[in-house]
């Protein structure tokens, strides 16, 4: 393991009944990098992060965070370390307003890693995401975008060294999308690690330090973004080529 | 500080209740303070259960097994030379002890396990209870003579009664009930942010099961003879159910005006003859009303009446 690696995942996998969802995974994220992964619906890639955090556990493989084995832990207990996750299909607290959802995180999730008192740092996460008009709005009420830019502040919340974005510019216009690359740069600035899935290519590409490439369950490509996106077999896996699945393997 | 007025508001009006139910005695006659004394004993069953059924979600039907706990700790203490009313504290830790045998086992699980083992573990204690010789099996057990004081139980219940309800105005608004709120809206999403969703529900089922515990004590002492049938009854755990349900889960004042409706209907029922036996109809009736027309219960209702009084009738305006 490469001394400045932050998160470091070998041989991860992750079975259900039959299906093999990840197969060996291995990867290494550096403390500061923006790291990007790519794959086609299916592929494996939130099923990934569920493993990292411990929302599921792997059948397989270690997973090190910042040198210490975090595999089989609780997703709480991984939270407590500093390493979280927004959910790709939004999990708002429907009931509890914009603040008080920002609250939660910032009040179980930091530990007392706290940046300055826990109200003002509520409201800054409020301010750099865009919806501070939206303070005192029941979640509930929430837009699609609004929603997806929750998730990241009460996911900031938790003060985290490293965040797993799902897909947070699914669903979004192209300003939004433009809006949602701003903020991940401020989040890298904060001295937070990200690693974000995404299925905008373009965002992903023009984001990310390096890139991870997942098919059917196994990583095809990891690298910088460039010479990524021109791999044959991520070319093929994104065409739908089937009969080369995994492609050069 | 309007936050803190507001949140100080509810105490007050508990606080002023309570002295004025412990100004009763001096008023009114025994019949009367009997019934108050069931209302407050309702107060305490439906706000304690409340407290994880409503603040965290977990619906429990098997909570007549604390309330026999807490009355047979009592009894069988007083039998062996204990003052009754020392025995309160440790009737309500064994309560709360004893719902560490349904919450850790099923409480790390998702779905509706833990409900289903509630109603098992309810009725397991029953029929313990009225198989084993020192509970005085399936008869009962007759509270030491001399052991009854109805002043005394009348203000303990009503005291107990105001501090279940102020306790839980206090934790609804306390990062626990925030906690609790999260874990009963989205128990995943809630984990995600580092809540450790079972530690907390396992410990808001101890507390709850304590108070219930502590009324089963005093339920002890008011009636003097308690037996599988009376204390342990599923009945029991279901109308502790639909109580909180009935006045409006998850809120503070819903528990209290729900045990206040369905005490005073049980009362009424029980004094007629033909109505004495038909309560479960009347539980099945009520609970389907509710859930089809106010799940927000009787405090649902009361939200909705001045808009019901501020408009005018189309039919009325129209003519």
């Amino acid at each position: 393991m490469p001394p400045e690696a932050i998160l470091s995942v070998r041989g991860l996998s992750k079975r259900f009944d039959g299906l093999l969802a990840l197969e060996g995974i291995d990867f290494d994220v550096a403390r500061g990098e923006i790291f990007g992964i790519l794959g086609p619906n299916g592929a494996g890639k939130t099923t990934l992060f569920a493993c990292l955090v411990g929302a599921l556990a792997p059948s397989a493989g270690t997973v090190r965070f910042r040198g210490e084995r975090i595999d089989g832990l609780p997703n709480y207990e991984v939270v407590a370390r500093g390493l979280v996750r927004t959910h790709q299909i939004v999990r708002p607290f429907r009931e509890m307003t914009v603040t008080q959802n920002v609250a939660i995180g910032a009040h179980f999730g930091s530990r007392g890693r706290g940046r300055g008192a826990p109200e003002e740092r509520v409201a800054e996460l409020l301010r750099r995401t865009g919806l501070s008009h939206r303070a005192g709005a029941l979640a509930g009420t929430l837009t699609i975008g609004e929603l997806k830019r929750l998730e990241i502040a009460r996911a900031l919340a938790t003060e985290p060294a490293v965040i797993c974005l799902d897909e947070v510019m699914g669903g979004l216009n192209p300003s939004e999308i433009q809006g949602a690359m701003e903020l991940i740069r401020w989040v890298r600035e904060e001295g937070v690690t990200v690693l974000m899935i995404e299925h905008h290519v373009h965002a992903v590409v023009g984001v990310s330090d390096r890139i991870l490439m997942l098919d059917f369950g196994r990583k095809i490509a990891e690298g910088l973004p460039a010479t990524v996106v021109n791999d044959p077999a991520v070319v093929a896996a994104y065409l739908g080529d089937v009969a080369v699945p995994g492609g050069r393997a | 500080m309007t936050g803190l007025r507001a949140r100080l508001r509810p105490s007050v009006t508990v606080a002023a209740a309570g002295l004025l139910l412990l100004l009763a005695p001096r008023v009114f006659g025994r019949g009367i303070l009997n019934d108050i004394w069931s209302v407050a004993f309702a107060v305490v069953l439906a706000s304690s259960w409340n407290l994880l059924g409503g603040l965290a979600g977990q619906v429990s039907i098997g909570y007549s097994a604390f309330l026999g706990i807490g009355a047979y700790t009592t009894a069988l203490l007083a039998l062996r030379g204990m003052q009754p009313y020392a025995t309160l504290p440790l009737a309500a830790l064994l309560g709360a002890a004893f719902s560490f045998v349904v919450g850790l086992p099923t409480f790390r699980l998702r779905g509706p396990y833990f409900t289903i083992a509630t109603i098992g573990v309810g009725e397991a204690v029953r029929v313990f209870a009225g198989g084993v010789a020192f509970t005085g099996g399936s008869s009962g057990i007759r509270m030491p003579p001399g052991s009854f004081d109805f002043g005394l139980n009348y203000a303990s219940m009503v005291v107990l009664a105001v501090a279940v309800v102020t306790l839980a105005a206090w934790l609804r608004g306390s990062a626990f009930g925030a906690a609790l709120a999260a874990i009963r809206q989205d128990i995943d999403a809630a984990e995600a942010l580092g809540i450790n969703a079972t530690r907390y529900k396992v410990a808001v089922h101890a507390l709850s099961a304590g108070l219930v515990a502590a009324a089963g004590s005093l339920f002890a002492i008011n009636f003097q003879y308690i037996s599988p049938g009376s204390v342990f009854d599923f009945r029991l755990s279901l109308s502790i159910v639909l109580m909180p349900i009935l006045g409006g889960v998850g809120t503070v004042a819903g528990p209290v005006w729900g045990a206040i409706f369905f005490s005073y209907l049980q009362i009424k029922m029980l004094s007629v003859p033909a109505l004495r036996d038909s309560y479960l109809f009347l539980y099945g009736t009520l609970l389907i009303l509710i859930m089809l027309f106010e799940p927000k219960g009787l405090l649902g209702l009361w939200e909705r009446l001045p808009r019901a009084l501020r408009r005018p009738p189309k039919e009325a305006s129209a003519a």
